[in-house]
């Protein structure tokens, strides 16, 4: 008995000794190896009985661990298009990750294409989420190397339209279509800021932007009411 | 009333067993462990609660339905305590009946537990209203195991429980996939789209008892699919338990 318990600790504290020297010793997983065993979601919808939610929970995590694990060494994010995909193909439902994944792509991991495709894709699974849209608005808005102020217009109007979206997609929707120098469709939109918003003092903001765009239509001047807006930048620290 | 009777002793032989308990604990930990992941999910804590907490649920069920339910016949066959209750006037569709309503009742009652021990812990997260549909996604994942159970009880009273826990847990992943096996069918012509049709139709339609996604945003489902759900299921047991009752009456113990 006392010889059987002897055994156990010693071989134990071998195994646990020498696996602490194996993770000290051998190489690091390479890149490509880190996420091999990641099917694609279309593969794995079918695997998970049902579970879909569940497997897109764990998934979550995972890409929160990936996001985290190469923010804090590399900063190079190779993966996460991959990784966020299967995301949204578990489950279209879950935003928060897919809009992540989005700004994380875009903004970090320097592939605006793949990003704006992965909201895209998240909106034509959920074309009702004003959520969605107004996010992918604030995409364009803050799109590095240059803004699009058209197309970030275009959805701040649509998310103003939609339930879920943030009460200030009106707002947005405007001031982009403004400085994007769209000053006809910015006048209606800041006209339904004004008489639906009710926040005082953004029905102040649209009382004043509009004068401006009076002014600059009048005077045929569209910088009056055109402002230049700085490069959007990341600053990683 | 005499398959309330041996439905009643099952329930209690079951939930005596060890293995219900053990299970019952595995789930309160697991509960447990979607709290300590919570800080990881980056502000999605509440939603991984939900999810894992009703996945535990059901796969839970699965594993006793598998352990226990698929060994209740044939058990009584092996230590040969069938013949006591067979010779009295019982007759065998109603033992039948009663092991299933009593294996039933038992994973019912592990439902409702974690169920309420997973409202417990989203009422402590300062998210009581999510009551109704954790009640509901409990109520449609109780559905489900029911169903499984019932193709359990007639596997077991027909085979050994290895044997009877394989096919039950191949009808359990073909019923998961039956809206894919739809889907599947579309891509054929005429005659193979309808036989694999039929496959389909002939497999337990177990997404009909899923509705997760609509729990883990809290909202609940609407009336028609819980009543649709629920007389879906009684017509399946009630068909698989009505074969298993034919199958059972002509099988000789010698």
């Amino acid at each position: 008995m006392v010889l059987a318990w002897v055994c156990a600790i010693a071989f134990g504290l071998a195994a646990s000794r020498l696996a602490a020297h194996a993770a000290a010793t051998l190489p690091k997983r390479a890149p490509f190896e880190e996420l091999a065993y990641y099917p694609s979601g279309r593969a794995l919808r079918p695997a998970a009985l049902g579970h879909t939610e569940t497997m897109a929970d764990l998934a979550w995590l995972r890409a929160v661990q990936y996001y985290g694990e190469h923010r804090q060494t590399d900063v190079r994010f190779s993966n996460m298009r991959h990784v966020f995909e299967i995301l949204s193909a578990l489950s279209p439902q879950f935003e928060s990750p897919c809009v992540f994944g989005a700004f994380a792509l875009a903004q970090e991991g320097h592939d605006f294409p793949a990003a704006e495709e992965l909201m895209l894709h998240a909106l034509e699974q959920r074309p009702k989420s004003g959520r969605l849209a107004f996010e992918l608005g604030f995409l364009y808005f803050v799109k590095p190397g240059g803004r699009d102020l058209k197309k970030a217009g275009e959805y701040f109007e649509l998310a103003s339209r939609l339930p879920g979206s943030p009460p200030s997609a009106a707002h947005f929707a405007a001031s982009a279509a403004q400085n994007a120098g769209d000053l006809m469709v910015s006048r209606e939109l800041w006209m339904q800021v004004r008489a639906n918003s009710p926040n005082r003092y953004l029905r102040d903001i649209a009382e004043k932007e509009l004068e401006r765009i009076q002014q600059a239509i009048a005077t045929g001047r569209a910088e009056l009411a055109v402002r230049r807006m700085s490069q959007p930048a990341v600053i990683l620290k | 009333m005499t398959a309330l009777l041996v439905a009643r002793n099952t329930f209690r032989e079951v939930v005596r067993d060890r293995v219900l308990a053990g299970i019952v604990v595995g789930g309160l930990v697991l509960l447990g462990v979607t709290r300590l992941a919570s800080p990881l999910a980056m502000g999605e804590g509440l939603r991984l609660t939900v999810d894992l907490g009703l996945s535990s649920i059901s796969w839970l069920g699965l594993l006793v339905v598998l352990t226990v339910g698929t060994a209740l016949v044939s058990k009584e066959i092996d230590r040969r305590t069938i013949f006591n209750l067979l010779s009295r006037p019982l007759p065998r569709p109603f033992y039948l009946v009663g092991k299933w309503l009593g294996l039933t009742a038992a994973l019912a009652a592990v439902s409702l537990l974690l169920g309420a021990a997973l409202w417990a812990i989203l009422a402590v997260m300062g998210h009581a209203g999510y009551a109704g549909s954790i009640a509901e996604a409990v109520f449609l994942a109780t559905l489900e195991l029911a169903v499984v159970n019932s193709l359990a009880v007639m596997f077991s009273a027909l085979s050994t429980p290895v044997l009877s826990a394989l096919y039950t847990l191949g009808f359990f992943l073909a019923g998961q996939w039956c809206d894919d096996l739809r889907l599947f069918a579309n891509q054929y012509p005429g005659s193979l789209k309808a036989m694999i049709e039929t496959a389909a139709n002939v497999m337990p339609n177990l997404s009909l008892f899923n509705m997760r996604t609509l729990a883990a945003a809290g909202q609940p489902t609407t009336g028609t699919h819980l009543g649709i759900a629920t007389v879906y299921a009684a017509l399946y047991c009630a068909c698989v338990l009505s074969l298993a009752a034919a199958a059972f009456e002509s099988r000789d113990f010698k």
